[in-house]
C-alpha cells in the first residue's frame, strides 16, 4: 500500500467515529423530522397525512404566538451587545483590581441558566428584590409582579436573557480589545483625536467581527438556549405569553403528545437557525 | 551504512506536475551528497521520496542494494533532519534524541548510553533535560542532528537544516555538520538552495533544476567545468558572466566579437571545445568574475570597459562593467540573423579591496585566458569535449 | 474646552468614576450569588416573613433534595460525555487537518455545520430513537446525546489547533518509526493538551449546566443530574425556596471552580478562529 493510501486510510478511520456520532444523532434525526412532519405521529405509530400537519400548524395560533415572542425577544439583542461592550471598555481601562472585576463579571457565566432562572424568579416575584428596590426608592404604593402578567412576563424574560449573556459577550469584546494594537490609539491621540473619536473611529471598527460573532451567538442562544429559563421562570406562561419556538416544541411534543407537529416546529426552528448560520458564514467569509 | 541509488526516479503531483523527472543519481557509502537548486527544483521532493514520505511515481530507488519504493519509512533505516527541526515540544532533549530507539524497543540503558554519546559529540550534554522551547536556534539544530545520529542509520537525510539560523551560526554549523558526517562516515543526502553550503560541504554536488538533474560532480569540477549555462550561473557568487557573442576568423585563429572590440580565443580552445563555425550562430561566452583583471595599459588581450557600479564588500570589490565601443557607447551584439540581442553586455569583476576604480572610469580589463567557458547558444550545454 | 480643574485632578476624578461604575456592575453581577446565599440561610417561615437567620435549609438539604445522588449523576454524565467527545473529536480533528482523504473537506464542513443545529430542532425524532434503543433507562442515552452535540465543536477546535502544528513534526515521528496510531497517541495527544483542556472546560460547563437533555433522556428520577433536579423541584412550586437556593449553590460550585481555574482556556475556546 502506498504511503498516501495509508495516510488516507488512517484519516478515514480516525474520522469515522465522529462522523457516525454526528450522522446518527444529528443527521438522521433531521431526515426523520422531515418525514414525520408529514405524518400523524405519537412516538409509536405514524400515519402519513401529507401536508395537513403543515396546514394545521400554520393555522395554529400557538405557532404564531411563539414566533412573535421570539421576534419580540430579538429586541433585547441590542442590549445584550451594548451593555457588554460598555463593560468590556470599562475593564479595558485597566484600573486597579480590574482582574478581580473581570472574574466577578464572568462568574455568572459558569452557573446554569436553571439556577439563574430561579434567581430571576426571586428577583421579579411579588416579594422579590425588584419590589424592594421600588419601595426603597419611595414608591411604596407601586408593586409589580411581572412574571404573573402576560404583558410583562416576556419583558422579564428578556431582561434575564440580557443578564445571562453579559458574561460571554463581555469576554468576547474584551478579547477583541486585547487584540487592538495600542500604537493605533496612540497615533490617533497624537493626531488630536479625543476619547469618543478614538472609540468610534478606531475601537469600534476593530471590534466589528467580534460584534458580529457576538450578535450571531446571541441570536442563536435566543432561539435555542432559553428553555431552561422559561422552564423554571414561567413554564411558558402565563398562557402562551413566554412560549418561544423551542419551548413550544417541548410543550407540543411532551405535554400534548403531538409528536408530528412538534417535529414540524423543530424543522421551522432548524430553518431559522440555519439562516442565522448562513449569515454567520457569510460574515466570516467576508472578513477573510 | 549503505549506498543510495536513484534510477530514473520520477514524481508526478496531481496529473501533470513533474516535481522530479527521471532522476538518476548514485550516492556512495559514506559520501556527502548535496542536492542544490533554486526553490521548486525538486530537490526536497527527491529527499522526501528517499525518506519514504512521498510515493515514487516511477523508477526505482534503492538503499544498500534493496529497492525501497514500497518500504515504509520506519523500515528504511534512514534518519532525517528537518528544516524547522521538528523537535517534539513535549519531550526533553534526551527524550527527543532517544525517541526512535525507544520505539524500536531498545533498553533504557542502551538508549541512555547512545544519547549520551551523541550528546557528547554535539556538545549537548548539559542541555539533555531541557525542553526544545528553552534552547537557542543553534542548540535546537544540534538536537535535530542528535536525533539522527543516535540511530546510526544507513543514511542521513537533511532538508535545509541550516536555513533557519543566522548567518554566523550557519557558517559554524556548516563545519560542524561536515565534521560529524566525516566522523561517522554515514552516507548523507543534504538538500539546500545555498550554493556556498553546497560547495563547502559536499563530497559531490548534484545541481537540479525543474525536476531534472543538471550535473553531479565534485564542487571544484562543478565550478571549473559547469556542464551547462544554468550550472555556470547558479554556482559561484557573484555568478559567472555570460555573454552571447559572435565568432570571427582572424590571423591566428578565431576571435570573439564584443561589439566593435575583438578578443582572441587561444587556439587550445579549438581543440578542447566543439566551437561552432565562424559566422555561425555564435556562442555563449562565460568568464568568472575573479578571472576579470584590471590592466593599467591596453594590451592585445584586453577589452575596454566602463565602470557602471561599484560594490565594496570589504575583502573585495565587485565592479560592474559595461563593454565600450570605440566611440564609447555601450556595446551592442548582433546575432546571426542580424537582429539586435537584448542581452546585457555587462561584466562583473572581482577586484582587490585597494583597487582604485571609480564609477565612470573607462578601464582596460583582461579576461583570464585559462578559464574561458563556452556554451551552445541554443541548448546552453557546455561545448567542452569530454576528456 | 476650558476647565477650572487642573488636568491631574480631573484624571483622578475620572478614575474614581470609572472605579465606581465598575463596582456597580460588580454588585449586579454578584446579585445572584448574594440572593442564593442570603435565601439559603433562612428557614421557610423566615423567608416568607423576610427576617432571620437559620441553618435549617442546609441541615435538611439532603432530605429535601437527593443532592448527593444528583451530583454523582451529573458527574457521571459529564465525565463520560466529555471522554467520548475527546476520544472522538481529537482523532477526527487530526484527520481533517493532517490526514486529508477524499471528500474530507466536505465531510468536515458538514460536521462543523452541525454545530448550528439546536437540539430542539431534532428533539422529537432524537427522543423517539433513543427511547426505542432502550437508552433512556440509564445514563447512556443522555451521555450519547451530549457526546453527539459536543462533537462538532470539538472537531472544529481540534482541527483548528492541529492546523498550527507543522507537518514535519508528524513526518519526524513517521521517520522515527511510528505509525499513524503511534503518531496520534505519542505525539499529537501530548501536544494537544491545551486544546483538550479547552474542550473539557467548555463542555463541562455546557453539560453540567444543561437541563433539556437530562430532563428528557434520563427517565429514572433516581438518576437525575442536579440541574434537572433543581428545575423539576422549582416547577413543582411546593418546594422550600431556601432549600432550592442551597441546592443551587451546591450545583453552581463545581462549575464556578472549573471556570475560575481554567478561565484562560475558556476564553481561548470561545474566540477560537476569530483572534488569529
Amino acid at each position: 500500500m502506498t504511503l498516501k493510501r495509508r495516510r488516507q486510510l488512517a484519516g478515514v478511520v480516525f474520522a469515522l467515529p465522529a462522523i457516525a456520532l454526528v450522522v446518527g444523532f444529528i443527521g438522521i434525526p433531521i431526515g426523520q423530522a422531515i418525514y414525520y412532519s408529514f405524518t400523524q405521529w405519537n412516538g409509536l405509530t405514524s400515519t402519513w397525512i401529507g401536508t395537513s400537519t403543515w396546514t394545521q400548524a400554520f393555522h395554529n395560533t400557538n405557532l404564531w404566538t411563539a414566533l412573535r415572542n421570539n421576534g419580540l425577544l430579538l429586541l433585547s439583542v441590542p442590549f445584550a451587545l451594548a451593555i457588554p461592550l460598555c463593560i468590556a471598555v470599562l475593564l479595558h481601562q485597566r484600573v486597579a483590581g480590574w482582574r478581580i472585576f473581570r472574574s466577578i463579571y464572568f462568574l455568572p457565566t459558569a452557573i446554569s441558566w436553571v439556577v439563574l432562572g430561579l434567581v430571576a424568579e426571586r428577583f421579579f416575584a411579588y416579594q422579590g428584590t425588584l419590589n424592594s428596590i421600588i419601595h426603597a426608592l419611595g414608591f411604596s404604593h407601586v408593586s409589580t409582579n411581572m412574571l404573573g402578567y402576560e404583558s410583562e412576563a416576556l419583558i422579564a424574560l428578556g431582561i434575564t436573557f440580557v443578564f445571562t449573556m453579559i458574561g460571554t459577550n463581555t469576554m468576547l469584546f474584551l478579547t477583541g480589545l486585547a487584540t487592538l494594537d495600542p500604537s493605533l490609539e496612540e497615533a490617533a491621540r497624537i493626531d488630536g483625536a479625543g476619547r469618543w473619536r478614538i472609540f468610534r473611529s478606531i475601537t469600534l471598527p476593530h471590534l466589528r467581527r467580534f460584534i458580529q460573532l457576538a450578535f450571531v451567538m446571541t441570536v442563536i442562544a435566543l432561539f435555542s438556549a432559553l428553555f431552561s429559563l422559561i422552564f423554571v421562570m414561567t413554564g411558558g406562561g402565563p398562557g402562551y405569553a413566554t412560549t418561544t419556538m423551542e419551548f413550544l416544541i417541548y410543550e407540543t411534543g411532551f405535554n400534548q403528545g403531538d409528536f408530528g407537529t412538534a417535529a414540524l416546529y423543530g424543522l421551522i426552528l432548524f430553518v431559522i437557525t440555519g439562516i442565522v448560520g448562513v449569515v454567520q458564514l457569510r460574515l466570516i467569509g467576508s472578513n477573510e | 551504512m549503505a549506498e543510495i541509488t536513484f534510477d530514473g526516479v520520477t514524481k508526478i503531483f496531481g496529473d501533470d506536475i513533474r516535481a522530479v523527472d527521471e532522476l538518476s543519481l548514485h550516492v556512495d557509502d559514506g559520501e556527502f551528497m548535496v542536492l542544490v537548486g533554486p526553490s521548486g527544483c525538486g530537490k526536497t521532493t527527491a529527499l522526501r521520496m528517499l525518506a519514504g514520505l512521498e510515493d515514487i511515481t516511477s523508477g526505482s530507488l534503492s538503499i544498500g542494494g534493496t529497492v525501497v519504493n514500497n518500504v515504509l519509512p520506519k523500515d528504511r533505516d534512514v534518519a532525517m533532519v528537518f528544516q524547522n527541526y521538528a523537535l517534539y515540544p513535549h519531550m526533553t532533549v534526551a527524550q527527543n534524541m532517544g525517541f526512535a530507539l525507544k520505539i524500536r524497543g531498545q533498553s533504557k540503558a542502551e538508549v541512555a548510553k547512545k544519547v549520551g554519546e551523541a550528546a557528547a559529540i554535539l556538545r549537548l550534554t548539559e542541555y539533555l533535560d531541557r525542553r526544545p522551547k528553552a534552547l537557542s536556534g543553534g542548540q535546537r539544530q544540534r538536537v535535530a542532528m542528535g536525533r539522527a545520529i543516535v540511530r546510526s542509520p544507513q543514511a542521513f537525510l537533511m532538508d535545509e537544516p541550516l536555513s533557519n539560523l543566522d548567518a554566523q551560526l550557519r557558517v559554524e554549523m556548516r563545519l560542524e555538520i561536515a565534521r560529524i558526517q566525516r566522523l561517522l562516515g554515514v552516507a548523507t543526502v543534504y538538500v539546500t538552495h545555498d550554493q556556498i553550503e553546497a560547495m563547502t560541504m559536499g563530497d559531490r554536488v548534484a545541481v537540479m533544476r525543474g525536476g531534472r538533474l543538471q550535473q553531479c560532480d565534485t564542487p571544484q569540477d562543478l565550478y571549473d567545468h559547469p556542464r551547462n549555462e544554468f550550472v555556470a550561473g547558479f554556482m559561484g557568487s557573484p555568478p559567472m558572466n555570460l555573454l552571447r557573442v559572435g565568432l570571427e576568423a582572424n590571423a591566428d585563429g578565431i576571435a570573439l566579437v564584443l561589439g566593435s572590440q575583438r578578443l582572441d580565443v587561444p587556439t587550445s580552445y579549438c581543440s578542447s571545445h566543439d566551437l561552432p563555425t565562424v559566422d555561425g550562430p555564435g556562442v555563449v561566452f562565460g568568464i568568472r568574475p575573479e578571472d576579470v583583471e584590471v590592466l593599467d595599459a591596453s594590451s592585445s588581450d584586453s577589452i575596454m570597459t566602463r565602470v557602471e557600479r561599484r560594490e565594496a564588500l570589504g575583502a573585495e570589490i565587485l565592479v560592474h562593467l559595461s563593454l565600450v565601443d570605440a566611440e564609447g557607447d555601450n556595446a551592442v551584439i548582433v546575432n546571426d540573423s542580424g537582429a539586435f540581442v537584448a542581452r546585457p553586455t555587462r561584466l562583473v569583476a572581482k577586484m582587490g579591496p585597494r583597487s582604485g576604480v571609480a564609477v565612470g572610469d573607462q578601464i582596460q580589463v583582461r579576461l583570464n585566458r585559462e578559464h574561458f567557458h563556452f556554451f551552445d547558444a541554443d541548448s546552453g550545454l557546455s561545448l567542452r569535449r569530454n576528456q | 474646552m476650558t476647565t477650572l480643574m487642573p488636568p491631574k485632578r480631573q484624571r483622578k476624578i475620572g478614575r474614581w468614576i470609572l472605579f465606581g461604575s465598575m463596582m456597580v456592575v460588580a454588585v449586579i453581577m454578584l446579585y445572584p450569588f448574594w440572593i442564593m446565599i442570603i435565601t439559603s440561610l433562612k428557614s421557610e417561615s423566615q423567608f416568607l416573613s423576610g427576617g432571620g437567620f437559620s441553618w435549617l435549609s442546609w441541615s435538611t438539604l439532603t432530605s429535601v433534595i437527593p443532592i448527593g445522588q444528583e451530583v454523582l449523576s451529573s458527574t457521571i454524565v459529564c465525565s463520560s460525555s466529555i471522554l467520548i467527545i475527546l476520544c472522538v473529536g481529537l482523532p477526527a480533528g487530526f484527520a481533517f487537518s493532517k490526514l486529508r482523504f477524499r471528500m474530507s473537506t466536505v465531510v468536515f464542513l458538514v460536521i462543523v455545520s452541525a454545530m448550528m443545529v439546536p437540539l430542539q430542532a431534532i428533539l422529537m425524532p432524537e427522543f423517539v430513537n433513543v427511547t426505542k434503543l432502550g437508552l433512556t433507562g440509564g445514563y447512556f442515552g443522555a451521555i450519547l446525546v451530549y457526546a453527539a452535540l459536543g462533537t462538532p465543536f470539538s472537531v472544529f477546535l481540534f482541527s483548528t489547533y492541529f492546523r498550527g502544528v507543522p507537518d514535519e513534526l508528524i513526518e519526524a515521528g513517521i521517520v522515527d518509526g511510528l505509525g499513524y496510531f503511534g503518531v496520534t497517541w505519542r505525539l499529537i495527544v501530548p501536544i494537544a493538551v491545551p486544546a483538550i483542556a479547552t474542550v473539557t472546560v467548555l463542555q463541562f460547563i455546557q453539560i453540567w449546566d444543561d437541563l433539556l437533555v437530562g430532563l428528557l433522556f434520563i427517565q429514572n428520577t433516581s438518576e437525575r443530574p442536579i440541574t434537572v433536579g433543581l428545575a423539576v423541584l422549582s416547577a413543582g412550586r411546593t418546594t422550600s425556596i431556601p432549600a432550592l437556593m442551597a441546592g443551587s449553590i451546591v450545583s453552581a460550585v463545581p462549575a464556578m471552580v472549573v471556570y475560575l481555574g481554567f478561565q484562560r482556556y475558556l476564553v481561548k475556546g470561545l474566540t477560537m478562529g476569530i483572534d488569529r
